[in-house]
């Protein structure tokens, strides 16, 4: 890899719009390792999403983790050489916050890397609040922000986010 | 027959005609375990892994042109494991020591693999 490629993990929960805010992001066709997930109609990544993007002068390559839990082991694979981590997370149930929390700290007692919150499906009619999701998962409020994982502006902000906490860190 | 049985039936026979196999399961592409016959070992995580495994070499096999994946293969100092595309809905995953026939492995298991493959789509 060329010194200034940059590695991004894109984790959260199952659902939460990973493989979706790594297509918004991706300057180059996203490889994904997506199936028809037997418990939901919906898809469900199995092994990993790649997609890469030019920031000013940077080339970030952003690695999605598939969001089941039965696919841990991929997790910590991913998480090698990350110079960040973003968490993405759904908004609109909150069920799923627990298993963020696991996630994030599976993560982070591995590898203490700055991670930011992106807190989903703001379009919901019951979307939890950015700083109360940030709350429960112990998170300074500032590393936290409402996402559009579909809308390019939204994604890149939580993006600009990471490097700001990579900065001060 | 329920579409279990027959399963099992088929990593019976697998596992019979190759008899240096410690394990033998079927799992679906998302990584959930349908039928399995293991000796030891926990059939939910290698399910898990089998999926991971068919669904990256899905997408190796689609970067450099390989056509449809087929099957792969993990090898350690003390074992080996194959992982076989078993349809689109399912994947073939087997476990043999080390100095198994590996020919013999990939004649049986990729015939059970399009066994698997016809069980599951005529359903």
């Amino acid at each position: 890899m060329n010194e200034t490629a940059i590695k991004i993990l894109v984790a959260g929960p199952s659902g939460a719009g990973k493989t979706t805010l790594i297509q918004t992001l991706s300057q180059s066709p996203v490889v994904n390792t997506d199936v028809p997930c037997s418990t939901a109609s919906r898809s469900t990544t199995v092994a990993m999403d790649f997609g890469q993007l030019q920031l000013d002068q940077y080339a970030i390559h952003l690695f999605g983790a598939p969001g089941q839990e039965r696919f841990d082991f991929t997790w910590e694979v991913l998480l090698d050489g990350s110079l960040g981590v973003l968490l993405l997370v759904s908004g609109k149930d909150a069920t799923h916050f627990p298993q963020a929390r696991r996630m994030y700290d599976y993560l982070l007692s591995r590898n203490p890397v700055p991670l930011v919150l992106g807190v989903t499906h703001q379009d919901h009619p019951n979307c939890w609040d950015c700083k109360e999701v940030a709350s429960y998962l112990d998170l300074d409020p500032a590393a936290a922000l409402p996402i559009n994982a579909t809308n390019l502006e939204s994604a890149t902000e939580l993006l600009v986010r990471l490097f700001d906490c990579v900065e001060r860190a | 027959m329920a579409v279990a049985e027959e399963l099992n039936s088929v990593l019976g026979r697998l596992r019979a005609a190759v008899p240096e196999l410690s394990a033998a399961l079927v799992a679906t592409t998302d990584g959930l375990p349908i039928a399995h016959s293991l000796n030891a070992g926990d059939a939910n995580r290698l399910a898990a892994m089998a999926a991971t495994a068919l669904g990256l070499g899905r997408r190796i096999c689609e970067t450099y042109g390989g056509g449809e994946f087929r099957e792969t293969s993990v090898s350690g100092s003390e074992g080996q494991m194959y992982i076989y595309s078993a349809g689109s809905k399912a994947v073939l995953g087997v476990v043999a020591r080390l100095g198994a026939n590996v020919g013999l492995i990939h004649l049986e298991a990729r015939d059970a693999a399009s066994q698997v493959s016809q069980i599951l789509e005529r359903r």
